[in-house]
């Protein structure tokens, strides 16, 4: 599988404030990638200089092996759906098809039509008027309906009602299944990105805090009970992630591919979500570059 | 055809609540071998889950042997689910209520028994957790 | 692109090419008529023909008033709805992102707005200052020198309207909002257009100088001539002199024998000297009115006479046959910033990341 976006001490600066710091990524194809953080981490930040509308500041990415936004080829390979979803208000479900069909070589119009009959949306209506769900979906389509190998989508679901969410997201991984696109999308909620992710990057202010197959992280990460210790004598192939103590207790989240031995600890799964925390609030905390003194350089 | 569903806070693993789902159908007959199951596009429209799950479950239930897939066509149930020796079945339910027994009447309580009972249950089936 | 260019601002561009051409209709129309009835009325009148001039000038006054305003303000008008928003709209309201993610460049995006928005600018100010100048030709034959119609008629209003456009486009690229930009471009419209009129047009050829005796000169003579009180100060001279038929007099002043221009502290002497006797007029009824007064008529006479022989006067001018030169030459000026400014905007667009 060729990797879908390729990153090296990657970063962005507006002014003095830098949005994206020394990210070092390889994120493979052939996945629903997700990219998860809070807000102002910087992942809308990543994904425009992703489809070129952001030229970086330091380091280098290179999309499906290619420079982005070097030229309509590579414009044509890469659907992308900004956040909000714009549309052009007074122009109708059925003109935004023809832009798409003027505009991009590698059209289905077909795919288009059938999409938007399916979705029950009138393409004589002005896309003004359309609801945000609605949006979201003519958005989707016109991303998708020029056929290329990698979606981006930033925060596509972030405005929408859960129903609306929900179809969109069935949209989506249909349209997965249907042509095999690799899809990266950013949310700051994961829960959005549990159901469909199989990829997780996790940004906090700016830097990489996790990145990994979630299989692979669910299956090396576990929570630790048991009666309260110090844990600097733990197995060097154990490495705390989170700690918290009462005066009895200890709980752990650990990062291990080996078995835990020790039986004295109560050995409990942990949820992506579990997982996802934890690394935030440690790349929050703790880390050369605190959330706090960026806050003050902005 | 059967329709899968999704419960996302049991803490089991997608995929293997397919799997598991697929088994239940096979064992109250709603699936019989010769039927087809939906295909990745038609649950993960309905579910709005990872095709590659789906991908992952049936793959599984083929090295089960209880599907095989027919690229082009779907795939189709093949096997039944082997149904264990009913005296054995009673072997292993006699000896756990001597267990239990014991461990009632050494003094622990429900819950502990429960508790010892889980973990061991986990240990033992490692890759069934999430 | 340059199809989906068109879908974008079709509405628009069809909106005022129907009211073009509405206007066109009207002026076709009565503009046939207007020519006819001056044939009628005033190039064969036989008597108080002052008065049926002024009869057929006031004709159609609806029209007149219409074309009078489009011609003044359809050029900012154009840069302000047509080149403020070209942008500026796609930065509001984040639909550069929908548009820069297809499969074309941004560089093809931007020329082919640019370029069609200024194909569509120079359709629409040509037809209509041909529209115009065509409908007002008896009227300014028989009322007005041309060059005092000089932003109003024949090609400059094109060059004005291209370079509104585009200064429109390149702040909307820069500010990225639609009403600001919209505002700055007014502005930045009507300082151009001052500045130009000002400082620019009166030099943009050396102006022809002219010589003009002062005899028989009187404040309502062609030559105008007059002594009196401004504000009831000092005593002044006020003199005033025009160029040939038909040209554009830049300024007018009085010149000692030698050729120089005269001091205030010359003419002060020279009327203390020579015109003593016109004095104060009585109190002024409201302050501020100045007028050229002559007190008695000998003593008023004699001090005028005396100026005309100790003085006269320079104008300095651009010929009328200049004219057509000075079009072209102002249209192209405007051309050419509006050039730079797209060339601004493109580069902006283009290189700037985001």
């Amino acid at each position: 599988m060729t990797t879908a976006i390729e990153t090296e001490t990657l970063g962005k600066r507006y002014g003095r404030r830098w949005a994206l710091t020394d990210c070092t990524l390889s994120i493979p194809g052939g996945r629903v990638v997700g990219l998860v953080g809070p807000n102002g981490a910087g992942k809308t930040t990543l994904l425009h200089l992703a489809v070129g509308l952001l030229q970086p500041s330091a380091g280098s990415i290179s999309v499906l092996g290619g420079v982005p936004a070097a030229g309509p080829e590579q414009l044509a390979r890469i659907g992308f759906l900004a956040q909000e979803s714009p549309t052009y208000a007074r122009l109708t479900v059925g003109q935004h098809l023809q832009m798409g069909q003027w505009l991009n070589p590698s059209w289905d119009t077909d795919f288009a039509a059938q999409r938007v009959a399916e979705l029950g949306l009138d393409v004589g209506q002005r896309a003004g008027t359309l609801s945000g769900g609605q949006r979201a979906q003519l958005a989707l389509t016109l991303a998708v309906a020029k056929r290329p190998e990698l979606l981006v989508l930033d925060e596509p679901v972030a405005a929408l009602d859960p129903l609306a969410r929900r179809e969109f997201l069935q949209t989506l991984m249909e349209v997965v299944a249907i042509h095999g696109v690799s899809v990266v999308l950013s949310s700051h909620l994961i829960a959005d990105l549990e159901r469909v992710c199989d990829y997780l990057v996790v940004l906090v202010a700016g830097r990489v805090a996790l990145t990994g197959d979630v299989d692979e992280l669910l299956a090396c990460h576990h929570r630790l009970t048991g009666p309260r210790r110090d844990v600097s004598d733990l197995p060097g192939n154990q490495s705390v992630i989170e700690e918290s103590h009462t005066e009895k207790q200890s709980t752990l989240l650990v990062r291990t591919t080996d078995p835990i031995l020790d039986p004295a600890w109560t050995v409990t799964p942990v949820t992506l979500d579990d997982v996802v925390l934890a690394y935030m609030r440690q790349a929050r905390d703790g880390g050369p570059r605190s959330t706090n003194h960026l806050a003050v350089a902005r | 055809m059967i329709e899968f569903h999704l419960d996302p806070s049991s803490g089991v693993a997608t995929y293997l609540q397919l799997v598991q789902q697929v088994h239940q159908a096979l064992q109250l007959g709603l699936l019989e071998p010769g039927d087809r199951l939906p295909t990745a596009q038609q649950v993960v429209a309905s579910l709005a889950i990872n095709p590659n799950t789906v991908l992952k479950a049936y793959r599984d239930l083929e090295r089960e042997g209880l599907v095989r897939a027919r690229p082009g066509l779907g795939t189709f149930v093949v096997g039944r689910l082997p149904r264990t020796d009913p005296a054995a079945q009673a072997r292993f339910r006699r000896s756990m209520t001597s267990w239990l027994r014991s461990a009632r009447d050494a003094g622990l309580s429900p819950d502990e028994i429960e508790a010892i009972y889980r973990t061991a249950f986990r240990d033992c089936f490692t890759e069934g957790v999430a | 692109m340059t199809r989906f260019a068109w879908l974008q601002s079709r509405t628009q561009t069809l909106t005022v090419a129907a009211i073009l051409a509405a206007l066109a209709i009207a002026a076709a129309i009565t503009g046939v008529q207007l020519a006819h009835l001056y044939n009628i009325d005033v190039r064969h009148c036989q008597s108080s023909c002052d008065l049926a001039l002024s009869q057929w000038l006031s004709r159609q006054t609806f029209l007149q008033h219409t074309l009078d305003i489009l011609s003044r303000v359809a050029p900012a008008l154009i840069g302000i709805f047509w080149g403020a928003p070209l942008l500026a709209r796609e930065f509001e309201t984040g639909t550069f992102r929908l548009a820069w993610t297809q499969s074309v460049s941004r560089s093809r995006w931007v020329l082919t707005k640019l370029g069609m928005g200024a194909l569509a600018t120079v359709v629409v100010a040509g037809a209509l200052t041909l529209t115009i100048t065509w409908w007002y030709r008896a009227i300014d034959l028989a009322s007005s020198n041309q060059y005092s119609l000089f932003d109003q008629r024949d090609i400059a209003p094109i060059g004005y309207a291209l370079f509104a456009f585009a200064v429109g486009a390149l702040i909307g690229a820069v500010i990225r909002r639609t009403v600001p930009a919209m505002a700055t471009t007014l502005g930045v419209y009507v300082f151009a257009r001052i500045a130009t009129t000002i400082w620019i047009r009166p030099n943009l050829m050396s102006p022809l100088r002219k010589f003009l005796a002062l005899a028989g000169a009187s404040p309502t003579s062609p030559v105008q001539l007059g002594v009196g009180m401004h504000n009831g100060g000092h005593l002044q001279l006020f003199a005033k002199g025009d160029g040939p038929e038909g040209s554009w007099t830049l300024t007018s002043h009085l010149v000692n024998s030698a050729g120089h221009q005269l001091s205030p502290a010359q003419i002060s002497t020279f009327l203390h000297q020579y015109c003593p006797n016109v004095g104060p007029p009585p109190l002024a009824t409201k302050p501020g009115q100045g007028v050229a007064r002559v007190i008695g008529p000998d003593a008023g006479r004699a001090c005028l006479e005396q100026v005309a022989k100790t003085f006269h006067l320079v104008v300095t001018y651009q010929p009328a046959s200049r004219y057509w030169t000075f079009q072209w030459l102002e249209t192209g000026i405007f051309a050419v910033l509006a050039l730079t400014a797209a060339a601004g905007c493109y580069s902006w667009v283009t290189r700037r990341a985001s």
